[in-house]
């Protein structure tokens, strides 16, 4: 076995999976938080503008009606996303071997190789 | 508010917390026995073999604290609906916490070998200055933390010791009624910034002259000690698991009692209204006070669902859960008990309006209203929750703190040829020490220590979120430009609090926020998280690019397909 990998070689699929998790996980934040931030600020905040009295509570199960669009609506459907990622989209790899001995055998012959950068 | 229940309450949320106690020191010995099974004392003891279950990574991960459980109530009952918006990141949380970092970390954990957070960004950008910088942050945070911690679970003991504990230790205080604990106890466990000026009062008042605080500080401090101690890091995750099921089981007998007794939610809305004499406790920005303007609902997405990713105590989770099915399932499980959990708390304490009037003192008004809705042994187990989540949360951060001093320091600088049964008694008495000295220290905190705590979190996810992200997907990304990143989030983060509280001395108030003495400068209306955060990006990325980059072969070896360590094919 070498101890280096040639540029070009085969890209390691945690890496590939990693960064797809990653990737899906940020853009799912910032729509969710946007979408919640935004429908909230137009139909619930008082601004100017937008003077809103308990008429405007429209209850929904009786939850304002601005909270029920803004947060409940999106809390349900983000679950459902987390779920169906997790359970049918996310991939499953092998995170590989655990070097823990070797860092362990490392420290203790001295060995550390490393510089104080 | 002199009602009978309050005393039979009382005697229960006793029995609960030695309950408590008493299951806590049981996991400890049976985490004992099972980490014995396994070899690699360090990796079993410090970070149960690498091998967690799906439902305790999900439930010890990014679970509300104890503080938090007491505190968020309070908020709800004060500012009304909007608080929701304030907590309702929770509903991407599982993916972000768990999804962006997870596979990575875990990866990288096992490839580098590495046990603690600082042995992780010390073997992953090469840098002993890094690890370096991160043990004296992770001190520094959770030294100050577990103080507070500390003080917390013995002033909540202090609170429910029978008075004829009380008569035999002599203290010259007059006996509280069972009402008065309540609130108190309220105060002690909640972390919340509104509730903190409360407890600051009141830590004058518990020196070590108090010697019923110092004995609830002991017995807190004894057990918590010796079956963290006794039983490393699965202990810690078992009773975590165990005060979130608690809290869980909690909410969901409280949910329908506040329903019924309030006549439904919009009652309590309406309620809400007519006390506060403002219609915004049904809308943003809050009922009273500009509480939660759009800017900090922004802010708190961050706060909550990006800042939990750069916890300490996250990354340990992560580079210890068992595989990638279990990372997911963990998600899987957070997701449903996030839905089931905190959207309940939100309506249960709308309702709290209608249910309990016009409370002055708000940060009681989750002890008293499980006291009111529940029957007095489940209130004392509701109420002993939070109680439950200080002692885990505390043997978390006493293991990240012991595992830096075995590893960084003892195994790494005094003996690095310790054998094995040196590291583990090394181990034992590493913990023991580090929680011996936080409970001395916890006999009579310095009050400068509360502004550590308050910004601890942000101050924690702005040092170590951005390292963290770049080592697991850049390959540009080096040891010097991870130096700077850590420094730029701790010093923004703590600059803005630091700010804000001296003006917050002064008299000045930002309108914004729940307020109080420990409130931040908002800049521009957002929160700290987000300023120190995005810093620490930019001073990451900017500092990597002037710097040189990191040795190729090192970054093949975290970036390609799997190899031994140099030199160590054999091994």
């Amino acid at each position: 076995m070498t101890t280096t990998q040639q540029p070009g070689a085969p890209e390691d699929p945690v890496y590939k999976n990693g960064l797809k998790d990653a990737r899906f996980g940020m853009i799912f934040w910032a729509i969710a938080t946007f979408f919640v931030c935004g429908c909230a600020y137009f139909l619930g905040y008082q601004r100017p503008g937008q003077k809103l009295t308990s008429a405007d509570i429209q209850p929904i199960f009786g939850i304002p009606k601005w909270f029920f669009i803004s947060v409940v609506v999106p809390w349900v459907v983000c679950s459902v996303v987390c779920v169906v990622y997790a359970g049918f989209i996310m991939t499953d790899d092998d995170l590989g071997r655990d070097h823990t001995d070797e860092l362990e055998q490392e420290i203790r012959e001295g060995a550390d190789i490393h510089e104080l950068s | 508010m002199n009602s009978p229940e309050p005393v039979q309450a009382e005697l229960a949320t006793f029995l609960a917390l030695v309950l408590f106690m008493v299951i806590s020191l049981g996991l400890g010995v049976v985490a004992n026995m099972v980490g014995r099974v396994k070899t690699g004392f360090l990796k079993s003891y410090f970070l149960g073999n690498r091998s967690l279950g799906a439902f305790a990574v999900a439930l010890t991960a990014a679970v509300m604290s104890g503080g938090t459980f007491m505190g968020f109530p309070s908020l709800v009952y004060k500012f009304g609906w909007v608080v929701g918006l304030w907590i309702c990141s929770y509903m991407v949380i599982p993916v972000t916490v768990l999804g962006v970092l997870g596979k990575r970390i875990g990866q990288l954990a096992r490839r580098t070998g590495a046990i603690t957070l600082p042995d992780f960004f010390r073997e992953r950008f090469e840098s002993p200055l890094l690890g370096l910088i991160t043990s004296l942050l992770v001190l520094f945070f959770l030294t100050s933390n577990l103080i507070a911690q500390f003080k917390a679970g013995g002033l909540i003991l202090k609170l429910v010791l029978p008075q004829s504990v009380h008569q035999v230790i002599g203290t010259n205080e007059p006996p509280k009624s069972a009402d008065e604990k309540i609130g108190a106890m309220a105060a002690a466990s909640s972390d919340e910034p509104v509730a903190k000026p409360v407890e600051t009062k009141k830590s004058t008042a518990n020196t070590f002259r108090d010697r019923a605080y110092v004995l609830g500080l002991v017995i807190f401090s004894v057990t918590v000690i010796f079956y963290t101690a006794y039983g490393g890091f699965l202990a810690a995750i078992w009773t975590d698991v165990f005060q979130s099921l608690v809290m869980a089981v909690g909410v969901m007998i409280l949910f329908p009692l506040a329903m019924n007794a309030a006549g439904g939610i919009n009652a309590g809305t309406l309620a809400g209204i007519a006390q506060t004499g403002d219609d915004s406790f049904a809308f943003g920005p809050g009922a009273s006070r500009n509480f939660h303007p759009i800017s900090l609902a922004l802010s708190f997405f961050v706060m909550w669902a990006i800042s939990a990713m750069g916890q300490p105590s996250t990354i340990v989770r992560l580079m210890a859960f068992r595989d990638t099915k279990t990372l997911r399932w963990s998600i899987i499980y957070l997701t449903l008990y996030n839905l089931v959990i905190y959207v309940p708390l939100i309506f249960i304490f709308i309702c709290a309006r209608q249910i309990l009037p016009n409370l002055t003192r708000t940060d009681e008004v989750m002890p008293r209203l499980v006291i009111t809705l529940a029957n007095p042994y489940v209130a004392g187990l509701i109420l002993a929750a939070p109680f439950g989540a200080v002692m885990s949360t505390v043997s978390g951060w006493l293991l990240i703190i012991s595992s830096g001093l075995v590893r960084d320091l003892y195994q790494r600088f005094v003996n690095p040829h310790a054998s094995e049964k040196q590291i583990e008694r090394a181990s034992y008495m590493g913990t023991v020490f580090v929680g011996v000295l936080v409970c001395i220290l916890a006999l009579n905190p310095p009050e400068y220590l509360q502004l550590i705590v308050v910004f601890s979190s942000s101050g924690m996810a702005a040092s170590f979120l951005a390292p963290a992200a770049y080592g697991a997907f850049w390959r540009r990304a080096n040891g010097l430009g991870m130096i700077a990143s850590m420094v730029t989030g701790a010093g923004v983060t703590l600059a803005l609090y630091a700010v804000g509280m001296v003006w917050a001395s002064d008299g000045y108030d930002s309108g914004i926020g729940a307020g109080g003495l420990f409130a931040p400068y908002y800049l521009l209306g957002y929160d700290p998280c987000v300023w120190g955060i995005s810093l620490s990006f930019l001073a990451g990325a900017v500092v990597t690019l002037l710097t040189p980059a990191p040795r190729e072969e090192h970054v093949e070896r975290m970036f390609g397909l799997d190899t031994p360590l140099p030199g160590l094919a054999k091994a």
